[in-house]
């Protein structure tokens, strides 16, 4: 099987990966930025440097993400939702649930027996029910957002949020701050938030297990352990989440060739 | 992709260009009209409980918030939407509503119809005929352009009973008899504003023509149930004004309308598809985003056939009217049943959603749809507050799999064209799925 390279360019970092038989063999992580263009273009050089590849190695590349139409150098862009789950189904076979946490959106999505979808639902516009709201909060408490988690974890006395806006939110952080909370504490509150608000999106597309997290969401481990005291299950969470949509991409190229059609399976469209 | 594809993706009825035609002139007539010192009236859509009496009393008629649909396909409402807001008005309120009263200002302003409004433009009005069927905002638009016009507003009343309280003795009888007064009411009215006395005859033969029309229009509709479906939701849009609203002169659409039941029935014999490849059936939740329907065209190349839509926009089911004499009990009688129509059937299933919502689950089935694409408007409560329980029922009853894809009529702003195709293709896996699942539990599609 040919190398297919998958480009997910979020709203907060791209990700690429080059896969062979489902299998990722090369990864890379850039800040998005402002423009998706350039960062796409600087994501390929990095990773093929990487992994000690050329362009003329790679049979072809797809994209998906919030600023897939701007990946000039791929033919076509396939939605996230459809990504997350061929990615979540090569890595986990048994989850029928999953709980995708981006930048922009929280998105949950059933799974049938062979990996696909038979319902999503999203969360509503507001930055309060996705990663947006961690970032807004790790800026007010001057930290860095990959400490979220840990930080969290030692918290005694969550706060709790008693809005579901972020622009409120933000400003309860900081009254709370004054107050004297801890970050701990403030921290562990916002997790708690968010997983009321995950906890509700899998109520309404009905849970199935197994289930599993991704998206940047995964990497935060008090945020994980928030959700699943709500949920009161373990989440399956693999090692790198933040790459399962890029890695789907790349597998719905290879699917397309395995049914026998061009590039990639049906779920895509085609970039004018 | 190239252009002459897109046209075969999706085949429009001929027959449909006109009647459009039709409805779109009904702009240009009235601003002739006004010039020619005939008076005119803006109306609000009233589900034919009105505007056969101002036809009968040769007033024409012009419709904001078809107006509105009109701006935002040309891509003109920006301008209005703008000067709404400007002028005070929230920003969530009604699309329609806001491009009106944009457009109101603006005209208030100049002195005169804007030289770029479209179709002509809407003239000075002597009436605002509101109408308190379903939608509040409705109620106090009218009222707020009293800050711009000169002209008085009345709002006519439709009772709005439950779907138990619907089947109750005697609230039928009751709410045609309220409905036949106020009727009376608006007509002493009307006289007393325009000096002119009403036409009996003529209100009873534009009567007989509405109702007409809509028996056709629902006939037309019934064709829509076979496989390929022969009228795609983008035809049933252009053309509904005519019976909806309803525009245009009634002779003129009931030959059109005949014209189009003949083409249709043509295409069912021939088993010719609104679109080529008819891969899946769907039902349309309410009103489309007018400023980007070219949407259906992309979804028509993937095989998505709209097969039917929001039951608002229909004709009633068809009654017998033969034994009513007095044409206005006629004209309540037809707009009370439009609006309880569906109610014995929701009862005999125990839906007491109400009228918006139940309709989905009789039509997804009777049309056997494969999907839904709701389309919920930020600014409309009233078409959006049943669509997540219509959404819950067809896929637990029906197993039928549907999509939100939130905006607006009016204001693109609020519509994510590329978000609602990331979602749509996955509705398509959705799709594929349920097929299985209702064909393994025995149902027929």
């Amino acid at each position: 099987m040919a190398l297919i390279m998958g480009m997910d360019i979020g709203s907060g970092t791209s990700k690429g990966v080059i896969v062979r038989n489902r299998k990722p063999i090369a990864y890379h992580l850039l800040p998005s930025g402002v423009d998706y263009r350039a960062v796409a273009q600087k994501l390929r050089e990095e990773l093929l440097a990487k992994a000690g590849l050329s362009i003329a190695d790679i049979a072809d590349t797809i994209a998906t993400g919030h600023g897939a139409g701007n990946v000039a150098f791929s033919r076509h862009r396939v939605s996230d939702i459809l990504c997350c789950a061929r990615g979540i189904t090569s890595i986990f076979p048994s989850v029928r649930t999953i709980i995708d946490v981006q930048r922009i959106s929280t998105q949950v999505i059933r799974l049938n027996a062979t990996g696909h979808v038979i319902n999503f639902t999203i969360n509503e516009k507001c930055a309060t029910g996705s990663g947006c709201f961690l970032d807004i909060i790790s800026h007010v408490l001057q930290i860095d957002l990959k400490d979220a988690g840990p930080l969290s974890l030692g918290s005694g006395n969550p706060v709790t949020f008693t809005t579901g806006c972020a622009v409120f939110g933000e400003s309860e952080a900081i009254s709370r701050v004054s107050e004297g909370a801890s970050k701990e504490d403030i921290l562990a509150g916002v997790h708690r938030a968010l997983a009321n608000k995950i906890s509700t999106l899998v109520d309404r597309v009905g849970l199935e297990m197994d289930c599993a997290m991704s998206g940047g969401g995964g990497l935060n481990i008090g945020l994980v352990e928030s959700v699943e005291k709500k949920l009161g299950f373990k989440l399956l969470v693999s090692e790198q989440p933040q790459f399962i949509n890029a890695i789907g991409a790349a597998i719905m190229a290879e699917n397309g060739v395995e049914m026998g059609g061009s590039l990639p399976e049906p779920g895509s469209t085609i970039i004018t | 992709m190239s252009e002459e594809k897109k046209k075969k993706a999706m085949n429009r009825l001929k027959t449909m260009y006109p009647l459009r035609a039709n409805i779109d002139q009904a702009y240009e007539r009235s601003v002739e009209a006004t010039k020619a010192g005939k008076p005119t009236a803006w109306s609000m859509v009233n589900w034919w409980e009105a505007d056969p009496i101002l036809k009968a009393m040769d007033i024409e008629i012009v419709y904001p918030e078809n107006y509105g649909a009109v701006c935002a396909a040309i891509g003109s409402a920006q301008k209005y939407l703008d000067r709404s807001d400007a002028e005070g008005f929230p920003t969530h309120m009604c699309g329609y509503a806001r491009n009106c009263i944009g457009y109101t200002a603006e005209m208030t302003e100049l002195g005169h119809i804007p030289s770029d409004a479209p179709m002509g433009g809407m003239s000075n009005p002597i009436l605002l005929l509101s109408s308190g069927a379903l939608c509040d905002a409705r109620i106090k638009w009218f009222q707020s352009l009293g800050r711009y016009l000169d002209a008085p507003v009345w709002t006519v009343e439709l009772p709005h009973p439950g779907v138990e309280e619907s089947q109750m003795p005697g609230v039928r009888e009751k709410s045609i008899q309220f409905m036949v007064k106020e009727l009376r009411e608006l007509v002493a009215f009307l006289e007393r504003l325009t000096g002119r006395k009403m036409d009996w005859a003529k209100l009873e033969e534009i009567t007989d023509d509405l109702i007409e029309i809509n028996r056709i229009w629902y006939e037309i509709n019934e064709f829509r149930k076979v496989r390929p479906c022969p009228m795609h939701s983008r035809d049933f849009w252009s053309c509904m004004n005519a019976s909806l609203y309803p525009a245009g002169d009634p002779k003129v659409s009931l030959k059109l309308y005949r014209d189009m039941y003949d083409e249709v029935k043509d295409r069912v014999a021939n088993k010719i598809g609104a679109v080529e490849n008819e891969k899946y059936r769907m039902v349309f939740g309410e009103l489309p985003p007018w400023h980007a329907l070219k949407i259906f065209d992309e979804l028509a190349e993937r095989g998505w056939n709209f097969v039917v839509e929001s039951w608002a926009y229909h004709a009633p089911k068809p009654i017998d009217y033969a034994k009513i004499s007095d044409p206005l009990e006629r004209v309540a009688t037809q707009t009370y049943q439009w609006l309880t129509g569906y109610f014995p059937d929701a009862l005999k299933e125990k839906e007491y959603m109400g009228y918006f919502a139940y309709p989905y689950l009789e039509w997804a089935r009777t049309y056997q749809c494969d999907g839904a694409l709701f389309h919920p408007l930020l600014t409309c409560r009233t078409a959006t507050n049943h669509l997540i329980l219509a959404q819950d029922r067809l896929l637990n009853k029906l197993h039928v799999p549907s999509l939100i894809a939130e905006g607006d009529i009016v204001d693109l702003k609020l519509f994510d064209y590329a978000d609602t195709m990331r979602k749509a293709v996955v509705l398509e896996e959705m799709m594929d799925h349920y097929k299985k699942v209702r064909q393994e539990e025995g149902f027929e599609w």
